[in-house]
């Protein structure tokens, strides 16, 4: 009885590390993507359903949806340094953003819902040039090293409708 | 004067309303603009109507309807990109603070760096040491002439010629990323087969 008690703490202390690390290494989807760098008025992520309100600092991560206000805009900086940034009354999500130099990985997929974006490629474009979409209700936007800036007029009619989460 | 005062604010109203001067209103609006690096890249779009290349700063590819091909290039006046997507424009991180890019150039056909290149080695290494920087990506690349398989190869020779030279001046080789692309992405656009000393190079992507 004794030595049953002895050995519980120790081995429990090995399965939570070991639970730990393992999310640690499977943590890609969960690990930031970028950072809130400027912020005006009301804007905020979506997380999970949580709405968080944007602070310069705050970190981003994949699948996040990035709202504004009426006279909300905030800019945002990748990984990459693909840097990113919206005007009031838009919505946009990051359906992925990776960014693996060690296992040649690059990939940008954002959806603009609706509103105005001005977008200046990172690294990735310059790294993997065909790598960067942004989707829209309308069309699809191929990215190849450059600056600039959509507007979009929203009202979402083609397949894959679901709005983030 | 009172009365002068309320016609004005009503002509504000209703344009705010009607969305005065909008003269593309209801339509997406996808506009290139010039890189601070004085580079334009491309941007392709794309609806089930057809696609668009967008190559020129300053010229705007609309789309009015997921079914029609996108309207061809027309240009824009800053006026209104300012109009449109100023605030957001405004809120865009400041790209100074983002990578810096340094180029090496190579003799023809070799993995033997240009007089100026040689020079410009130090400033590489200057550049890294000062941005304390743990992620500097080298990439190789040649010219159009010759075939796909050989520029590969020199290209790659070319990339691992520089980080070595890197390595031995002080840099950490786990800071350093290799990549090459022999012919397949020239700076300077050529027909097949011809030589261009500026193609024949590898980036220095400091971050």
């Amino acid at each position: 009885m004794n030595h049953t008690r002895r050995l519980f703490l120790p081995l429990a202390t090995i399965f939570f590390l070991l639970s730990i690390s393992g999310e640690a290494t499977f943590a890609d989807p969960s690990s930031t993507i970028a950072t809130v760098q400027k912020v005006s008025g009301i804007a905020d992520v979506v997380r999970q359903g949580r709405t968080i309100s944007a602070k310069i600092g705050l970190q981003i991560y994949q699948n996040d949806t990035l709202r504004t206000g009426r006279d909300g805009s905030f800019g945002v900086v990748f990984n990459d340094d693909t840097l990113l940034s919206l005007g009031p009354e838009s919505i946009l999500v990051i359906d992925e953003f990776v960014f693996a130099p060690r296992q040649g990985k690059f990939s940008i997929a954002i959806r603009m819902l609706k509103g105005t974006v001005a977008y200046f490629s990172g690294l990735i474009s310059k790294l993997a040039p065909e790598s960067a979409h942004i989707e829209t209700p309308t069309s699809s936007i191929g990215i190849r090293g450059t600056k600039f800036v959509a507007r979009i007029e929203g009202e979402w009619k083609r397949g894959a409708p679901h709005q983030g989460n | 004067m009172r009365h002068w005062r309320i016609v004005l604010f009503v002509w504000i109203f209703l344009c705010v309303l009607s969305g005065c001067g909008a003269h593309r209103a209801k339509r997406d609006l996808i506009v290139l603009l010039p890189d601070s690096d004085g580079k334009t890249g491309v941007i392709t779009v794309t609806t089930q109507g057809g696609s668009q290349i967008l190559d020129k700063p300053g010229y705007a590819v609309e789309v009015e309807d997921l079914n029609k091909p996108p309207i061809a290039p027309q240009p824009v006046e800053e006026k209104e990109i300012m109009d449109i997507f100023g605030p957001a424009l405004s809120m865009l991180p400041d790209p100074a603070s983002r990578f810096i890019l340094i180029i090496l150039y190579f003799e023809r056909d070799t993995s033997k760096l240009t007089h100026e290149s040689k020079v410009l080695l130090a400033e590489v290494l200057r550049t890294i040491k000062s941005r304390k920087s743990n992620q500097v990506y080298v990439v190789g690349h040649t010219d159009l002439v010759g075939k796909e398989a050989y520029n590969a190869g020199l290209s790659s020779k070319r990339a691992n010629y520089v980080r070595d030279l890197l390595v031995s001046g002080g840099i950490k080789p786990d800071t350093l990323f290799i990549s090459f692309y022999g012919k397949a992405r020239p700076l300077v656009p050529t027909q097949d087969e011809v030589p261009e000393p500026r193609n024949r190079r590898v980036e220095v992507i400091v971050r």
